[in-house]
């Protein structure tokens, strides 16, 4: 990579930067003709005679001619304002596209550095070097040449024209030049050095943080917060003095500047003063010498500043990218190249040794051979290089000395597109990335885009576009919008049948019936799989059977209707009979959407509903006043919590106080309204709940219908016969709720929807429903070992020839034994390396290797 | 029926004879409420006991494991706690309950019950008094059967 900022923008920009200095050269003569016109204006058309005057065979009258010159000027406003429009967005572009290449670059050498790099650098380092260190580049890009030429320029006419009136004063306007030349650089490289320590220590803060962020539990867990906010405050207090030794130094260069700028008026008045006394230099002379100076310290000072902040953003680029350039970082063809071999043969280490860089990360000397087709163990505790030769086997490490190869291919010499598609490798570190399990699940076969999307004229142009941006910058031109999923690879046809797949796969893991949960608890888009909504109702109207036959079953579930009270459901969901259509909208919230106010204000249950949930404020604070905030009480069943509750002491005795000032904010009201909303009659046995109110609720529930549902998409209405999407799958299948005052009804009604659903094939549907469940931030809602269940069916799912499993399904319990077992099977014909530090497992394999220390200690 | 009612149910509890009623009222809220059918279990004798259980109205079968398959030990009537030894002290159920009829029941989960002792000590007290005054007169059958199996 380029060491230089220069050479590094000379090298991708030059052509645009000799343009930009090529229209900037142009705009000398319109910017010098600016000047000079209004002298002309002043002098010849309003003060001048000599009328009329002739100019390219016209000739002009006085008033004519002033018109002229004044056109003239305004046009030559507009042109000089508008090139200088065109060529400020010319080089934020090229500023834009050079730091997206730049950004790119940094990236994608990321992606090359080898494995064992990464011990030496965090993402937290990393991650400021990539995004806003560069920023600063992207704007210096446009100026790096054109600044220092046109200023430069300005600054030779200027002094040029001093020079011609008298050489001695020439040398005076210079005089101070050589100086603050030799002053400044000096000063300048202390600021240098300062910055670099400055970003520096800025990285090491943003790692410090990041590190807190990802050890926070610990740092709960062991009282660690006051040595942390120690550390990040000493670090703070490093960055503090540096930056102040820079405004120092920086400010310091200002005032030598400025000192010396104001210097050279003095020798002027001195020496011009002189010679106009002695005769040898005319007053007018002396003056045009003082007035030209005057306009010499614009360009000077742009200079100067511009030569600061060259020097600054150099030191940032150079900082950034050293960290860029390891020695052994791989080729940009291994990323990148789509070309692959068939990886067909024995697995083979020729006396191989690796070291990790620390001890027990190292493998010394070994010789093994798997025969391609077999399952192999590989035995040795944590420590003993087991997990250094699995990787070298997957080829994600290269061996210091000695070769693996599969069959007649070194594994060193093969690109990503060969291992990374027919090697699967699952580390004890699995990673889940946010998004969807359908984005992990596939993950692993997603190499290259394959099936364009369609795009109409409208989005092909945009495409367009974006591709030829990206080919501007050396970007990949991989379509993220095109379908990755790579069918043929994973030995099916269509999407239905990858689906089928995975489940199988994830069935043999034991997943299923945890993304059969997670599926239920998914809300999914009817429009996409009318189907399935079919399938839903209809399980909908078997479950309303059975619950009406049933007396059992009938009294754990309050079914909705249109008619009756619903004591387990909450006041909310009783008045509207209805939900927001976006789930993402909250019962806090539901009171200020404006078709709700409109209706609340319009039967005046808005009054009512205030009332209620002033009842329910003063029983909790009745209830909850004298409970202390660490028991726990308050929390779980309260309807406010902790924080809130002098919040609502303070509304509850604003309300109560009956004065008409200050009086409830809106926004009081509706958090009265809100609180209202959340009371469930069967479990808050508030008694606010009466016969009358029942039946008013009732009676307005129909208005609601009637009245707003039926003209608003924003709310859809509980219907029997309609699939409701704002709700989980499983609330539409009960159609109703759970009776909260009968024990364990949630969980005996589960079981009877499963019953159901499994009977009428609607199990599948709902798994595929859980592939879209969203698992978090790196699978954060998932469970440790659901994630690892997740990678490892991602990595069965590539079909691999060579599939390669470390510290995975290592329990000696049957489940584990069982799922070993299965992965024999579905592995079997295909080359299967299995990590353990078991022993006994490892028997159940064809061959074992036992890892101690880094060297091979006997072979089963 | 709303925290009045039960309320009033409480207070002819006599574990929660001393209590006052603002206490009885956050019992009451934290605790649910169920129903329970005829012939409906509300614990079985062995499993880990995680409430106690307030019959508000109805009654239960007090069942204890026989070899000869269930036996009817005792009824729990209304207006009493039952279950309460194994939310205080880790023992599993000691007695199976069924309800004999339709039963309206107060179920008071274990950790909030011992929330509530620990954040009314005045509450333990009472408890404590209770089952003092249950242990003195178990003790006092106890010596009084000793006697009688002495003297004969």
């Amino acid at each position: 990579m380029e060491k230089s900022l220069f050479r590094f923008i000379w090298k991708y920009s030059a052509r645009q930067q000799i343009f930009i200095l090529m229209v900037t050269v142009l705009s000398y003569p319109v910017v010098y003709f600016l000047l000079e016109l209004p002298k002309l204006i002043v002098n010849d058309a309003v003060q001048g005679d000599n009328f009329p005057k002739n100019i390219l065979g016209f000739d002009f009258d006085q008033i004519p001619y002033l018109v002229l010159l004044c056109f003239t000027f305004l046009g030559l406003v507009v042109v000089s304002n508008g090139l200088k429009f065109y060529l400020n967005v010319y080089k934020g572009r090229l500023g834009e596209r050079m730091l997206r290449r730049l950004r790119f670059e940094l990236f994608q050498r990321v992606l090359r550095f080898r494995l064992p790099h990464f011990r030496k650098v965090s993402s937290g380092e990393i991650i400021p070097m990539i995004t806003s260190e560069v920023e600063d580049v992207g704007g210096y890009i446009g100026e790096a040449f054109a600044l220092p030429a046109y200023q430069g320029g300005m600054l030779l006419v200027q002094l040029g024209f001093i020079f011609m009136q008298d050489p001695l004063l020439g040398l005076a306007a210079v005089a101070s030049y050589p100086i603050q030349g030799y002053v400044i650089p000096l000063l300048q490289k202390k600021v240098i050095i300062l910055s670099r320590k400055r970003v520096k220590n800025v990285r090491l803060i943003a790692d410090k943080v990041g590190e807190s962020i990802t050890g926070v539990a610990e740092i709960h867990a062991n009282d660690a917060a006051a040595y942390h906010s120690a550390d990040i405050s000493d670090r703070l207090y490093e960055n503090f003095k540096i930056r102040y030794e820079i405004f120092n130094r920086k400010f310091l260069i200002k005032f030598l500047n400025n000192f010396m700028n104001q210097l050279t008026p003095f020798f002027f008045y001195l020496i011009g003063g002189y010679l106009v006394i002695e005769g040898n230099l005319s007053i007018g002379a002396l003056l045009a010498v003082i007035a030209a100076y005057k306009d010499l310290a614009g360009p000077w000072k742009l200079l100067l500043s511009f030569y600061q902040m060259t020097a600054d953003v150099s030191v940032k680029y150079q900082t950034v990218v050293e960290n860029f350039d390891p020695k052994d970082i791989y080729d940009t063809d291994r990323l990148t190249s789509d070309d692959t071999v068939e990886l067909e043969g024995d697995v083979k280490f020729d006396r191989v040794s690796f070291s990790g860089g620390a001890a027990g990360q190292e493998v010394m000397d070994i010789s093994l051979t798997v025969p391609s087709g077999t399952a192999c163990a590989i035995v040795g505790p944590d420590g003993s290089g087991r997990s250094e030769v699995l990787q070298l086997a997957a080829g994600l490490v290269s061996a210091s000395s000695g070769k693996v190869s599969i069959g007649t291919h070194d594994l060193d010499k093969l690109t990503d597109a060969t291992l990374g598609r027919q090697i699967a490798y699952v580390g004890g570190a699995v990673h889940v990335w946010t998004g969807t399990i359908r984005d992990n699940l596939y993950y692993g076969l997603r190499h290259r885009p394959l099936v364009p999307p369609e795009r109409d004229s409208e989005a092909q142009k945009l495409y367009k576009r974006r591709v030829n941006e990206a080919n501007q910058t050396m970007n990949p031109v991989y379509d993220l919008a095109a379908d990755w999923d790579d069918l043929e690879a994973a030995g099916v046809d269509n999407e239905t049948q990858l689906d089928e797949k995975a489940l199988e796969l994830l069935e043999a893991v034991k997943l299923d019936k945890d993304i059969y949960r997670l599926g239920l608890q998914s809300r999914f888009d009817p429009s996409m799989n009318d189907a399935f909504a079919e399938k839903i109702l209809s399980v909908r109207k078997n479950l309303a059977e059975r619950i009406a036959n049933e007396p059992a079953l009938g009294g754990l579930v309050e079914l909705w209707d249109r008619d009756l009270f619903n004591a387990s459901a909450s006041l909310a969901d009783n008045l509207f009979f209805a939900v927001p259509s976006d789930p993402e909208i909250t019962m806090d919230q539901v009171p200020d959407l404006e078709e709700v106010r409109s209706f609340l204000s319009e039967t005046g249950f808005d009054k009512k509903l205030q009332e209620i949930g002033l009842k329910i404020a003063e029983t909790m604070l009745e209830l909850f006043s004298n409970v202390s905030g660490d028991s726990g009480l308050l929390g779980s069943y309260s309807f406010i919590n902790q924080d809130e509750l002098p919040e609502f002491e303070r509304i509850v005795r604003v309300a109560r106080s009956g004065q008409q000032r200050p009086g409830l904010s809106d926004a009081d009201r509706s958090r009265l309204t809100g609180l209202a909303f959340k009371l469930v009659p069967a479990r808050h046995r508030l008694g606010v709940m009466t016969d009358e109110l029942r039946d008013e609720v009732i009676a307005a529930r129909k208005r609601f219908l009637d009245g707003v549902v039926k003209n608003s998409d924003n709310f859809v209405a509980f219907d029997p016969d309609v699939y409701l999407p704002p709700l989980t799958i499983e609330d539409n299948l009960i159609f109703g709720r759970a009776r909260v005052d009968r024990r364990d009804a949630r969980r005996r009604i589960d079981d009877v929807i499963r019953a159901i659903v499994e009977e009428t094939g609607l199990r599948r549907p709902i798994i595929y429903a859980g592939f879209g469940y969203h698992v978090g931030v790196s699978g954060s809602r998932l469970s440790a070992g659901q994630r690892r269940r997740i990678a490892l069916v991602r990595g069965l799912l590539k079909n691999a020839k060579i599939t390669i499993l470390d510290d995975i399904a290592t329990g000696m319990t049957e489940d584990d034994k069982a799922l070993r077992n299965g992965l024999r099977d579905i592995l079997s014909g295909k080359t299967f390396l299995f990590g353990t530090f078991n022993a006994d497992i490892a028997a159940e394999f064809d061959q074992q290797f036992v890892l101690d220390q880094g060297r091979i200690s006997e072979k089963g | 029926m709303s925290l009045e009612t039960e309320v009033e149910a409480l207070r002819k509890v006599p574990l929660f004879h001393g209590i006052d009623e603002t206490k009885l009222r956050l019992l009451a809220f934290i605790s649910d409420r169920t129903e329970y059918p005829a012939g409906e279990r509300l614990c079985s004798q062995g499993e880990e006991g995680d409430c106690a259980f307030i019959i508000l109205s109805g009654s239960a079968d007090v069942l204890v494991e026989t070899p000869e398959g269930e036996k009817k030990v005792a009824e729990a009537s209304e207006n009493s706690i039952v279950g309460e030894i194994a939310i205080l002290c880790d023992v599993p159920r000691t007695a199976s309950l069924v309800a004999a009829n339709n039963m309206d029941v107060l179920t008071v989960s274990k950790d909030d019950f011992l929330k509530l002792l620990k954040e009314f000590p005045d509450i333990s007290l009472e408890v404590m008094r209770t089952l003092a005054l249950r242990l003195e007169r178990t003790t006092r059958d106890l010596a009084a059967a000793r006697r009688g199996a002495t003297g004969s």
